[in-house]
């Protein structure tokens, strides 16, 4: 098989794999009891802590676990509940539905075709003084990624808070929450590598925080429930491999993979279109869309050859509607059903992208063929 | 299970555990990898005495029925799909299912007809099969507006 959906989630890394099923034989206890076991278990989840703080250049103690992405999302809007929240229009789900939920004012942020937000725009918004205001690194559909230590500089002079949605940048680029200045920032482990199930919330010391689950003292009374103990510590391990990895600058090489597709694509894949923005973009993503064919027809084609991608029809979760990142910055349901996103990993290997390109024209030309829809050239 | 009518559930080769990996059922599949009288390019080749057309690709599927009629038979049928894979497994069916028959019987291929020749559709998907009813209907009712 050849993964190509690192995005939507990377397979556990071997070092990974082996720490968890160490701490997995080890007789732990509760993390919050005071004898040897628990004290144990304890010591597992703040070295995990401390690993994932160096990754960002916080401090330990500004990290809070959670079981994800969602929930660290979550808990940043249920802390500016009743207040107002402005969120750019290409934030995950998570962001949006939660913010849109709870904010006693809500507004989107709009963006450009790479789905972008234009900072002269925000400061326009910001005049309506928004008490929160949510942009994520880097989108997890497009690549994009968001220019958001100036961001940052323009909120500031308006006192608004802001979050940071990391999850997709997260151990790809270089992320210093001091140096981008944001109040509030979200990782996920699965997304380098680490379990699913785990997550955390950089909240900067001083900020406000409000818990979304309450209960016993765990995380310093911000995140109650017993500690995900191996998952946390999977997290962990993730976060130091990440860590010694950058030295390798092996991040790079995987953009190189990413523009060999994408290049090939265009060049060999009738009535093909690059969605992806051609700078400041994750080294890993490129998103693509077809003319004339459907974008869950090409995954399943792709998936029955042996090569796994997302789409961003969407089709296939469920929801019928078209990727709302796709409708943000192409205002084009035809092209959100015909797009696929293609996301590497450091595995990624040239004789994977050739693969790719052995079926994939074939595929599309195929299902343009027997598409309604007359193929054209889109007008830029 | 008889290996060689019954289609079996993919695998995964790394566990000893039983895996479907596929989401839909294999029939769909089938139709998916190997659609039957689809019509692929242009449209003229196809001499047909009445096309149906619905749906519509900003909603993520449309289809295109091409129907060929002699003494209110249909002698032969094509079909254009933009769609997901139970979009294109519909038509595919659909085709099989109506071929030869009297245009009064076609009309009463249904929805649920279409789907359970398919072994079934997820529920977000029945409006594939709906579709496909549809654009067959308007190709007979295009038939009958042409012949009076």
């Amino acid at each position: 098989m050849i993964y190509l959906d690192y995005a939507a989630t990377s397979p556990l890394l071997p070092v990974v794999k082996a720490e968890m099923e160490r701490v997995l034989m080890l007789e732990l206890g509760n993390a919050a009891a005071l004898h040897s076991s628990g004290q144990h278990a304890k010591e597992i989840i703040e070295r995990a802590r401390e690993d994932v703080a160096r990754l960002l250049n916080a401090s330990p103690e500004e990290i809070i676990f959670t079981s994800g992405g969602t929930e660290a999302n979550n808990t940043v809007m249920a802390t500016f509940a009743g207040q107002k929240i402005f969120v750019s229009s290409v934030e995950h789900p998570s962001v949006l539905k939660s913010a849109k939920a709870r904010a006693g004012e809500f507004k989107e942020i709009a963006v450009d075709k790479v789905g972008r937000v234009n900072l002269k725009r925000l400061e326009e918004e910001l005049h309506e003084k928004p008490d929160l205001v949510s942009i994520m690194f880097a989108n997890n559909e497009l690549g994009t990624i968001e220019p958001i230590e100036e961001a940052v500089k323009c909120c500031k002079k308006y006192n608004t808070s802001v979050h940071c949605d990391a999850t997709q940048a997260f151990g790809k680029v270089k992320i210093d929450v001091k140096k981008l200045g944001v109040d509030y920032l979200t990782v996920s482990a699965h997304k380098i590598g680490g379990p699913q199930g785990v997550g955390a919330l950089y909240v900067r010391k001083g900020a406000k925080l409000k818990p979304l689950l309450y209960g016993g003292h765990q995380e310093n009374k911000r995140r109650a429930g017993t500690s995900n103990v191996l998952a946390i510590a999977g997290f962990g391990k993730a976060a130091e491999w990440c860590w010694d990895e950058w030295s390798c600058k092996k991040w790079g090489e995987v953009a190189k993979l990413r523009d060999l597709l994408k290049r090939r694509i265009l060049e060999e894949v009738p009535y093909s279109n690059c969605n992806s923005p051609s700078d400041a973009c994750l080294p890993n993503i490129l998103n693509m869309s077809f003319r004339a064919a459907e974008g869950e027809s090409i995954q399943l084609y792709l998936d029955l050859a042996g090569i796994v991608v997302g789409t961003g029809s969407a089709c296939a979760a469920g929801d019928l509607n078209p990727s709302h990142v796709l409708m943000a910055t192409r205002h084009d349901a035809e092209v959100a059903h015909s797009s696929i996103r293609f996301s590497l990993g450091l595995d990624t290997t040239e004789a994977d992208i050739e693969s790719v390109m052995a079926v994939l024209p074939g595929i599309v030309e195929k299902l343009q063929g027997i598409s309604t829809v007359e193929v054209k050239e889109e007008n830029e | 299970m008889n290996k060689k009518s019954q289609p079996q559930p993919s695998i995964v080769s790394q566990t000893n555990e039983k895996v479907n990996t596929w989401a839909y059922s294999e029939i769909v599949k089938e139709h998916f990898l190997n659609p039957r009288n689809f019509l692929m390019g242009d449209e003229a080749q196809f001499a047909c005495d009445a096309t149906g057309i619905v749906g519509n690709p900003i909603c993520g599927d449309q289809m295109k029925m091409f129907i060929r009629v002699e003494d209110d038979k249909i002698i032969d049928v094509k079909w254009k799909t933009y769609g997901c894979a139970s979009a294109i497994a519909s038509t595919s069916a659909l085709s099989e299912l109506v071929k030869g028959k009297t245009l009064e019987e076609a009309l009463r291929v249904g929805p649920e007809e279409i789907a359970d020749f398919l072994g079934g559709l997820p529920k977000h998907k029945f409006h594939c099969s709906v579709l496909g009813h549809e654009a067959l209907s308007a190709a007979i009712a295009e038939y009958h507006a042409k012949k009076s």
